[in-house]
C-alpha cells in the first residue's frame, strides 16, 4: 500500500469534519474520492498533505507515518497536492513557478526532464513560459498547478477538484492529462464533484458523505450502484 | 499558380505587422509607464531635483543621492518584513541603533591602530570590517527576535496577528532603547570619520570620503539584494512565501526557514544602514527613531509590501527633506513629509505605486 489511512479524524479547531475515515491507495492506482459539498473531501486531502494536523487516527505513506508532519516535509516524502484554490505564485512567471515546483528535486537533470515532460503534456504552458502566473486564464492556471505538482516527481498526487469552473472541453483535457500521468506511473487520488466523468476515469472510488465513507469499490461497479445512480448521476 | 503569387505578399505584410506590434508594445509600455502614477512621480522627482540643483546649487542632488540610498535600505528591510511575515516593524530603528553601536565598538580599536600605523591597509579595510560587524550583529539579533518572539506568537495565536505584532514591535523598541541606555549610557558614541581622507569634489561640491563610500555601499547592496531576490533559490523561496504561504508549503519550502532568513536580511539591512551612517548619526538610545520614521514615510509613499518601490521611494523622501531644509530652513524637514504622508493616506492609501502584491494578510 502506498497510502493507508486508518480511522482518521480531522477538522478545524472545534469543528470536526472527518469521522473515522479509512482508505487505502495502492501504488499506480487511480482512486477517486467523491461526495457532495461539505462532505470533507478537501479536508481529507489537506490532512494528508500536512496542511492540517489530524485530530486522531493514522496516515501511513509508503510504510512511514506522516500524520501531523509539516507540509513541506510531506512534500519531500513524495506527495504533491494540487489544491482547489491552486496556490500559484501569481507574481512569478510560469517558468519560475515550475522551477519552484522542483524545489525538492536536487538533481538538475531530473528537473530538466520534468520540465520537458510538463511542457510536452501542456504545450500551452510552454507558449506562456515568461508570462506571470497571475495573468493566466482559469484553464491555464489549472494546468500550471498540475504542472507544478509534476515538477517534484511525486509518487502520489492529490488533486482537488480540477474541473471546478472549467468549460467541458478543458475539463476533458485536464482529465486526459491526469490519465497520462497515471499511465506514467504516478499514483493519483482525485477529489471530484463531476461524478460521471470521474467514475469513467478512475479505477476505484470512495464515496464520502457528512465526513464518513459510505461506499467504496470499483468505479465501474459504483457507476451501476443504485445509491450512486440516484444521488449523483441522476438516473 | 495564382495562389503562389499571392502568398509572398501575405507573408510580408504579416511580418510587418508582427514587427509593428512588437515596437508598439515596447513604446506603449514606456508611454503607459510614464503616464502611470509611478512614472509621473519618478519623472517629476528627477525634474524637481534638477531644477532645484540649478537654482540652489548641485549640493541638493548630491545630498539626495547619498542619504536616499540609506533610507531605501532601511525601507527595503521593513517592506520585506511586511510582505513576507505581515509584521509592521516599529522596532526597525532599534536595529539601526544596534548596527551603529556595534560599528562604534569595532571601530574604536581599529581607529587607535590606524592612528599609530597610518600607512597600513587597515586604514582602508578597517571601516568595512566595522560596517560588516554591525550588519551581522543585527542579522543575528533579528534571528533571535524571530525565534524568541514572533515564532512563539505564531505557534500560540494567529488571530489579530497584525495588531499583536505592531504592539510587540513597539514593546521591543522600548526594551532595546532602554537596554542601550542601561548598559551603554545615554551619551553620544560617535566617530569623526571612517575613512580619514580629503574630501572629493563632485559637481563643485566637496563631499567627504565617508559619504561617497556610504553611497557606494548602498548602491552595491541594492544591486546585490535585487540579484539575490530574483536569481538565487533562497531569494525565490522568500518571494514564493510572500506571494502564497500555503503554496510554498505545498512545493516543499520550509516556511519557518524563510522566516528566519527574512528577519536576518531585514534586520541586517537596517544594521548596515546604521553602521554606514555612524559618522553622521553617533549612536545613542533613540538614534533609530528618525530613520524609522523615514522608512515608514517611504513605505506609505510607495505602498505596503512593495519591496522594489522602496528604492525610488527612498530617494524621493530624501529629496523632499533636502528641499524643505534648503527652502524652509532646518526643523521643517520633519513637518512637511508628515503633511505629504497624510495627504497620500487620505487620497491614495494604496501608495503611488499601487502595489499588486498580494500579501499574506489579504489571503
Amino acid at each position: 500500500m502506498l497510502l493507508e489511512i486508518k480511522s482518521l479524524d480531522s477538522g478545524y479547531g472545534f469543528l470536526q469534519v472527518l469521522w473515522d475515515i479509512s482508505l487505502s491507495v495502492d501504488e499506480g492506482e487511480f482512486v477517486a474520492l467523491i461526495g457532495p459539498n461539505g462532505a470533507g473531501k478537501s479536508t481529507t486531502l489537506k490532512t494528508i498533505s500536512g496542511l492540517l494536523p489530524p485530530q486522531g487516527g493514522e496516515i501511513l505513506f509508503a510504510g512511514d507515518s506522516i500524520g501531523g508532519m509539516e507540509g513541506h516535509l510531506v512534500c519531500r516524502k513524495g506527495v504533491a497536492f494540487i489544491s482547489e484554490e491552486l496556490n500559484l505564485f501569481v507574481n512569478m512567471t510560469v517558468k519560475e513557478n515550475l522551477e519552484m515546483g522542483a524545489f525538492t528535486v536536487e538533481d538538475s537533470a531530473k528537473q530538466k526532464e520534468n520540465l520537458e515532460f510538463v511542457y510536452e503534456l501542456f504545450p500551452r504552458l510552454y507558449e506562456r513560459e515568461n508570462q506571470y502566473a497571475g495573468t493566466l486564464s482559469g484553464g491555464e492556471r489549472k494546468m500550471m498547478a498540475i504542472g507544478r505538482g509534476i515538477m517534484s516527481s511525486p509518487r502520489l498526487m492529490l488533486v482537488d477538484e480540477p474541473s471546478l469552473g472549467l468549460a467541458p472541453m478543458l475539463t476533458n483535457e485536464v482529465f486526459k492529462s491526469l490519465r497520462t500521468l497515471n499511465k506514467r506511473g504516478t499514483t493519483i487520488l482525485l477529489v471530484e464533484q463531476n461524478v460521471g466523468k470521474t467514475l469513467k476515469t478512475s479505477s476505484r472510488a470512495y464515496i464520502l458523505e457528512k465526513g464518513k465513507i459510505v461506499l467504496d469499490g470499483k468505479s465501474a461497479d459504483l457507476a451501476n450502484d443504485d445509491h450512486v445512480r440516484k444521488i449523483y448521476l441522476g438516473h | 499558380m495564382a495562389s503562389a503569387a499571392i502568398e509572398p505578399t501575405i507573408d510580408e505584410s504579416a511580418i510587418d505587422k508582427v514587427e509593428q506590434t512588437i515596437e508598439n508594445t515596447f513604446v506603449q509600455k514606456v508611454v503607459r509607464w510614464v503616464f502611470s502614477a509611478a512614472g509621473i512621480t519618478i519623472c517629476l522627482t528627477i525634474l524637481i531635483a534638477i531644477v532645484a540643483s540649478i537654482h540652489k546649487g548641485p549640493y541638493i542632488l548630491v545630498n539626495t543621492i547619498i542619504t536616499g540610498g540609506m533610507w531605501a535600505l532601511m525601507a527595503i528591510g521593513l517592506s520585506l518584513l511586511f510582505s513576507v511575515m505581515n509584521i509592521a516593524g516599529f522596532a526597525h530603528g532599534e536595529y539601526f541603533m544596534a548596527g551603529s553601536l556595534t560599528a562604534y565598538f569595532v571601530m574604536q580599536p581599529i581607529g587607535k591602530y590606524t592612528l599609530d600605523h597610518p600607512e597600513s591597509f587597515i586604514t582602508y579595510v578597517g571601516p568595512l570590517i566595522a560596517i560588516l560587524a554591525g550588519t551581522f550583529m543585527c542579522a543575528i539579533l533579528g534571528v533571535i527576535t524571530e525565534r524568541l518572539v514572533f515564532k512563539q506568537l505564531r505557534i500560540r495565536n494567529r488571530e489579530g496577528w497584525l495588531l499583536n505584532c505592531f504592539l510587540i514591535t513597539i514593546g521591543l523598541s522600548v526594551i532595546m532603547q532602554n537596554g542601550h541606555q542601561l548598559i551603554f549610557g545615554a551619551d553620544f558614541k560617535g566617530i569623526l570619520a571612517y575613512w580619514d581622507f580629503p574630501s572629493v569634489p563632485i559637481l563643485g561640491v566637496y563631499i567627504s570620503m565617508d559619504r561617497v563610500c556610504a553611497f557606494f555601499i548602498a548602491a552595491l547592496t541594492m544591486v546585490g539584494f535585487y540579484m539575490f531576490m530574483m536569481f538565487s533559490t533562497a531569494g525565490k523561496t522568500i518571494r514564493a512565501v510572500s506571494q502564497d504561504e500555503e503554496g510554498a508549503r505545498m512545493v516543499g519550502i520550509s516556511v519557518d526557514a524563510v522566516h528566519i532568513m527574512t528577519f536576518a536580511l531585514s534586520c541586517g539591512l537596517a544594521g548596515l544602514a546604521g553602521a554606514s551612517l555612524l559618522f553622521m548619526f553617533p549612536s545613542y538610545p533613540t538614534v533609530g527613531v528618525m530613520p524609522l520614521y523615514n522608512s515608514w514615510f517611504i513605505i506609505i509613499l510607495v505602498g505596503f509590501g512593495n519591496v522594489a518601490g522602496s528604492i525610488p521611494g527612498g530617494f524621493m523622501i530624501a529629496l523632499f527633506q533636502v528641499l524643505t531644509r534648503s527652502y524652509f530652513g532646518e526643523g521643517w524637514e520633519a513637518v512637511i513629509p508628515v503633511l505629504l504622508i497624510s495627504l497620500i493616506l487620505i487620497f491614495k492609501p494604496s501608495g503611488i505605486f499601487a502595489t499588486k502584491v498580494r500579501t499574506v494578510w489579504d489571503q
